[in-house]
């Protein structure tokens, strides 16, 4: 721990000068998160003719638009950059290094936040003149637990796809598990639609599920759809699963290494 | 004529042995056959969540909604099953050199970059589309002849269009070598095409017809489908098809002539 407090302003700097240099590529990739954008104006017309599920046409533009940020701000690339290591045998490399090489990526995808609300900042203020009244300034305690919880997602996120790049040791196909998991994802975690939206039945199996911790209840926080004191219950599901993710990625890193020895790197 | 057979013989000779080296991995064929049937759920479900109730949505019924689907999952199944796996191919060959292999086959390079690598599991997309259509043909009733003609003509212009997008995007491949991410920003923008055109607001829409022309295999036949559509229309289809095919034809010889191979 020492060692990384020692090297963590170093680190901070080859970061931020990393994220600079891909700027052009950072840039595509923000912009592929578009989804947010389709899905609310397919919402809108679909509120057209009435509320869905109490959520008028402001609400839906509040939500896809927390949606948007919290997508940014937890995106992560991590799964790509591991199983590349990992395939050319670039891991050998960060592992000299004596501090643990999923920090030297944990920084660099933090850093990268403040790039990513710079370049949404147009978007949300283009939303806002179309639709003004989206913006309700979140409680302060309401915005409290947006920051724990935002913080949990991002954590989770990160370390979803530590696992699915580390799976890379045992598998060549890591990035098409990681895709069929994005679309079950995609799904359930609240990014195409609210949660709120699906039959009643489903929302136990919804709620006890990781893909609302990862971007659902963030983003019910931020645009305040959900009360302070009805969040205890989900954002302890939510620490529940970040620390089974921190677990399988702990265990997946020790099995992995050993495997990474047997190729004789 | 004999050209185009020649063509066709080599392009269906690829796909075959794309598809044999796929099915050697049989493990990975499995697997990637869950993943391509996760991907093809998760495409088509939200309109499932959208028409939970009954009505309509900017004047479409579900079952006018589940033409655009399906073709969307059509065109997801032909370009992403047949087309996109080629673009990642493209940019890593140019960077390592291995392109000259390819330039030094005697057919047409653009053949042989377009049909090289197949992804099988886009096999559920065009199950999908099917069933979707089929369900959409029992629900609405079936269209006339013209009118499927129609939607037929435009359904080829907006894949064509497509495809020479795609195109574009791995020509540039080989002046930016770093553009296998504009891959994902070409399927993300696409995404809008699963949805009736008249959801987006004009500009949107006008993005959606000639840059990234994908209602034109989507929204443009679903419509016409049902008889709506006039020869501006199609005129603009077929212009919009044209412009991008010629375009990218350009783009691709002029990309091949800045190709400087590694070894030289």
């Amino acid at each position: 721990m020492r060692h990384l407090l020692r090297a963590m302003p170093t680190l901070l700097k080859v970061s931020v000068a990393r994220n600079v240099a891909y700027r052009a590529e950072m840039t595509i990739w923000i912009l592929t998160a578009t989804m947010p954008l389709i899905m609310l104006a397919l919402w809108n017309a679909v509120a057209a003719s009435g509320p869905v599920a109490g959520f008028g046409q402001p609400e839906i533009a509040r939500y896809f638009v927390a949606t948007l940020v919290v997508r940014q701000i937890t995106g992560a690339w991590v799964m790509w950059e591991l199983s590349h290591l990992i395939r050319t045998g670039g891991m050998s490399a960060h592992l000299l290094r004596p501090m643990h090489p999923l920090w030297t990526y944990a920084v660099w995808v933090a850093t990268a936040i403040p790039f990513r609300l710079v370049i949404l900042t147009p978007i949300i203020l283009a939303v806002g003149t179309w639709r003004p009244d989206l913006f309700v300034w979140p409680a302060p305690q309401q915005f409290a637990l947006f920051v724990v919880s935002v913080t949990m997602a991002w954590i989770t996120s990160f370390l979803v796809q530590c696992a699915f790049g580390l799976a890379s040791f045992w598998v060549d196909k890591s990035d098409g598990m990681f895709e069929s998991w994005n679309a079950v994802w995609g799904l359930l975690s609240g990014y195409v639609a609210p949660l709120a939206f699906f039959p009643a039945a489903w929302r136990p199996v919804l709620d006890a599920l990781p893909f609302r911790g990862m971007l659902g209840l963030p983003v019910e926080l931020l645009g305040g759809f959900l009360r302070p004191e009805d969040a205890a219950r989900p954002l302890a599901i939510q620490a529940a699963w970040m620390v089974v993710s921190f677990a399988l990625v702990m265990t997946l890193w020790r099995r992995g290494l050993v495997r990474n020895g047997a190729f004789g790197s | 004529m004999s050209r185009l057979t020649r063509a066709t013989q080599i392009g269906s000779a690829l796909i075959r042995t794309s598809l044999l080296t796929a099915m050697q991995y049989r493990s990975d064929l499995a697997f990637d056959a869950f993943a391509g049937l996760l991907r093809t759920i998760a495409t088509s479900a939200p309109l499932l969540l959208v028409f939970q109730r009954d009505q309509t949505i900017a004047g479409w019924t579900l079952p006018e909604a589940a033409w655009v689907m399906s073709l969307y999952l059509l065109m997801q199944g032909i370009l992403g099953g047949l087309v996109e796996p080629n673009l990642g191919e493209v940019v890593e060959s140019v960077r390592s050199g291995n392109f000259d292999l390819v330039l030094m086959k005697p057919a047409d390079a653009q053949l042989l970059v377009s049909v090289r690598t197949v992804a099988p599991s886009h096999i559920w997309d065009v199950l999908a589309s099917i069933l979707l259509a089929g369900w959409a043909v029992s629900q609405g009733g079936a269209p006339t002849p013209v009118n499927a003609l129609v939607a037929f003509g435009l359904l080829i212009c907006g894949l064509a269009s497509m495809y020479a997008l795609w195109l574009m995007a791995i020509s540039l491949s080989f002046w930016f070598v770093r553009v296998d991410n504009l891959r994902f920003l070409l399927w993300s923008a696409a995404d809008a095409g699963r949805w009736p055109i008249q959801v987006f607001s004009g500009w949107a829409r006008t993005v959606l017809t000639f840059v990234i022309p994908v209602a034109l295999l989507t929204s443009f036949p679903a419509m016409a489908l049902r008889g709506q559509w006039d020869l501006s229309a199609l005129a603009t289809a077929a212009g919009v098809a044209v412009t991008f095919v010629v375009a990218s034809r350009l783009a691709w010889t002029r990309a091949l002539a800045s190709y400087t191979s590694a070894s030289s």
